[in-house]
């Protein structure tokens, strides 16, 4: 619940400025914070990635480990997303086991990149039905304010962009990149009444009454789609929703990735 | 004539008229219960189940889980506690009841004839003390889903009329759903039965004629036995 | 990379239905006697159990909210629901789906009438075919209803998919194993405003919004049999007592 915590002072403040057109740091609807990647940052990470949007951080570090494929896909390697919503990064996070706010954006990167099939699964295969790679997305919050999701994708893909397959470590020969098939980039936005605002801020975020993160690929294609919040949505808007996240991707894509 | 209507059922544009069961938007009256839809007077839906919600003015009969000087605090059958207040005993008894001793006026388990004095924003229910009914020892308690109490009453208080004459019981019908009976032990069995009987059948039409059936039948097998 | 099983024969699909064709549902209204509000379901194979308790006592305490009800839902699977046995207890899936639950009935229960008091909605699979989470939800607005919850409206759920390269409606297990995309919805038939939706997979721009309206369509058509169920669950008694006499 921490993250829900309204303050009706803020939320109110919020809606006053978006039915003048405003947002509380100037920007357009439409227009996204400052953001910032930058790939490679953990040394001992096969693939790690810091992207700030805003004053939003988030840090993504990939481990990539031989371990046993599912039964049901022998030749297949295997990708596990986490995310950690770590105390420090916000006064509303606890320590402890995941929250449903963690899993969800977990869950929703994982999502991104699986329907892509941004990563060649069957590549990742070491010995049939013995040992494959097993890819671990880490999400790590540092600083939330707001727009987890977006942040935490794109600092997904920019991680897996020139991943490291870490043969030599294993004793294994192969090989030592895994180059990426697509780049899925999400893009959050929010509807504070009727107006659909993009990169919402952590005010934002907890004003309105509904969020909507659209993930898409190079070639405009959809893989994923993720409605949160206690709202409801009319057809037009989840239309105009996806219109605008596959044209804010798109922009994202081509200045970071 | 009745009409069975679900949450989100459209039912008047006469937004004025709007009552219990209902909410209105853009300028029309919407059922907000799952119950039976009626227009005379007011708009409103009388809910087929839900939990009984304490409003002022009640009597229902409420039962001790707690004691927290100076309260009492009561169980309604309801989702909120309420609570009784020493003074709604000391007075009638006329004694100081402190601390130490409010469980030898009324104890954990101890059943309470209550009224509604006040229902707060935040929930706060106070309640006083029905001086005019008495719980006294050999009698029952009976519960029903509140939502079906009318029923047991009855039109004009058609129904508990009978089952106070053919049951031989003193039967007193408190708005929460609890029902008190005393009587014969085998009295108190039929009446309960038959309470019971009403609570589930209560949505039945012909159901005061088929009651007052069942009672006659039942006396005349015990006549027999 | 997913084997093309051959999901689209002669343009029906394997269980025989139509691209647009819903399975067999059934509804069953207040089916336990402990729950204050409860619905038995089946949406195709899938067998589903709602239970509603409450408004009641919200603990713990400092949970609980000042203004109004503070709603829980809980979808779960059995252990035996599946082919391989679930482990009992919440996983991160049944987290995520729990929660997406939640907000679906978000915009029509009416909260604010019961502060400080807790409303748990207890989702039960107790076998599953895919589309379980659309299962529970319409399970779980029949159960809240027959609780005496207050609502606006009554909540309809169903999910769309893409096999073969088509857009079809709810996708069965083995379609939804071996398909492309799969999109569960959650909607107000009587304002068509949707309070879920999420989509995993792959699909154009242009399948989303056919699948979406498909979707939206075939919730209409569940309304009226979550409607139904409600209605005639009275009715029928009122009807066949009235025969007797």
């Amino acid at each position: 619940m921490g993250l829900e915590i309204v303050s009706d002072v803020r939320t109110d403040y919020v809606c006053n400025l978006v039915r003048n057109g405003k947002r509380e740091d100037g920007r357009g609807f439409r227009e996204y914070r400052d953001i910032s990647v930058e790939r490679d940052v953990i040394k001992r990470a096969e693939g790690s990635a810091r992207v700030k949007i805003g004053d939003t951080d988030v840090l993504v570090g990939v481990k990539v480990e031989p371990g046993t494929p599912f039964p049901d896909t022998p030749d297949k390697g295997v990708i596990i997303t986490n995310a950690e919503l770590v105390p420090l990064a916000s006064p509303e996070f606890e320590s402890g086991p995941p929250n449903e706010n963690s899993i969800q954006l977990a869950r929703v990167v994982d999502r991104g990149i699986r329907g892509s099939e941004a990563i060649d699964l069957d590549k990742l295969c070491i010995e049939e039905g013995e040992k494959v790679w097993m890819v671990f997305i880490d999400i790590h919050v540092l600083d939330d304010n707001g727009n987890l999701t977006d942040a935490a994708a794109l600092g997904a893909i920019a991680s897996l962009l020139n991943l490291r397959i870490p043969n030599e470590r294993y004793g294994l020969t192969g090989e030592n990149t895994l180059p990426m098939r697509d780049t899925p980039v999400a893009a959050t936005m929010v509807e504070i009444e009727g107006n659909i605002l993009v990169d919402p801020s952590f005010d934002e975020g907890n004003a309105a009454a509904s969020s909507v993160t659209v993930i898409s690929n190079a070639d405009g294609t959809l893989s994923g789609m993720q409605k949160s919040g206690s709202g409801g949505l009319k057809e037009a808007q989840i239309a105009e929703m996806v219109e605008i996240g596959i044209e804010k991707a798109g922009e994202i894509r081509r200045k970071y990735l | 004539m009745y009409q069975v209507v679900v949450p989100g059922d459209f039912l008047s544009e006469e937004t004025k008229r709007a009552g219990e069961g209902t909410y209105v938007e853009e300028g029309k009256v919407y059922a907000s219960q799952y119950g039976i839809a009626s227009e005379r007077g007011e708009i409103k839906v009388v809910p087929l189940s839900g939990k009984y919600m304490p409003s002022k003015g009640d009597v229902v009969i409420g039962k001790i889980t707690g004691i927290s000087f100076p309260f009492w605090i009561v169980d309604l059958a309801s989702p909120y506690e309420a609570r009784l207040h020493v003074s709604a005993l000391s007075g009638i008894t006329r004694e100081q009841i402190e601390f130490g001793n409010m469980s030898e006026y009324l104890d954990i388990d101890d059943l309470v004839v209550v009224k509604v004095m006040d229902v707060n924003a935040l929930m706060k229910i106070e309640l006083a003390l029905q001086e005019d009914i008495e719980l006294r020892r050999g009698g029952r308690l009976v519960e029903i889903p509140h939502t079906k109490v009318p029923r047991v009453i009855g039109r004009n208080g058609s129904m508990i009329k009978m089952l106070k004459e053919k049951c031989n019981c003193f039967i007193f019908i408190a708005k929460n759903g609890r029902i008190w009976i005393r009587g014969k032990e085998d009295d108190m069995d039929l009446a309960s039965m038959v309470i019971l009987k009403i609570a589930r059948e209560s949505h039945t039409s012909g159901l005061t004629d088929r009651v007052a059936e069942f009672l006659d039948s039942f006396r005349k097998e015990k006549e027999r036995g | 990379m997913k084997e093309e099983i051959e999901l689209i024969k002669d343009g029906k699909r394997l269980d025989g239905r139509g691209f647009d064709e819903l399975r067999p549902i059934k509804i069953e209204v207040g089916v336990l006697k402990r729950a204050d509000g409860s619905c038995y379901l089946e949406l195709g194979d899938n067998k589903v159990i709602a239970a509603v308790y409450g408004p009641r006592e919200m603990h713990p305490r400092h949970a609980q909210d000042a203004k109004m009800a503070v709603v829980k839902f809980r979808y779960n699977m059995a252990p035996f629901s599946t082919d391989d046995r679930k482990r009992p207890g919440p996983d991160r899936r049944s987290v995520e789906i729990s929660k997406v639950c939640r907000e679906a009935f978000d915009p029509v229960i009416m909260r604010e009438l019961y502060p400080k008091a807790g409303i748990e909605v207890y989702v039960e699979l107790l076998q599953s075919d895919a589309g379980t989470r659309t299962a529970g939800i319409n399970a779980a607005s029949i159960a809240l209803a027959d609780a005496g919850i207050p609502m606006k409206d009554i909540v309809s759920s169903i999910a769309v998919g893409k096999i073969n390269g088509e857009v079809v409606l709810d996708l069965n297990a083995v379609e939804d194993n071996n398909g492309e995309a799969d999109m569960p919805i959650a909607m107000i038939a009587r304002t068509n405003t949707i309070t879920a939706l999420q989509m995993d997979g792959r699909l154009t721009k242009e399948e989303f919004e056919r699948g979406l309206k498909l979707a939206m369509g075939a919730c209409h058509q569940i309304y009226e049999l979550q409607r139904a169920a409600l209605v005639t669950r009275y009715n029928q008694n009122y009807e066949s007592k009235k025969e007797e006499r």
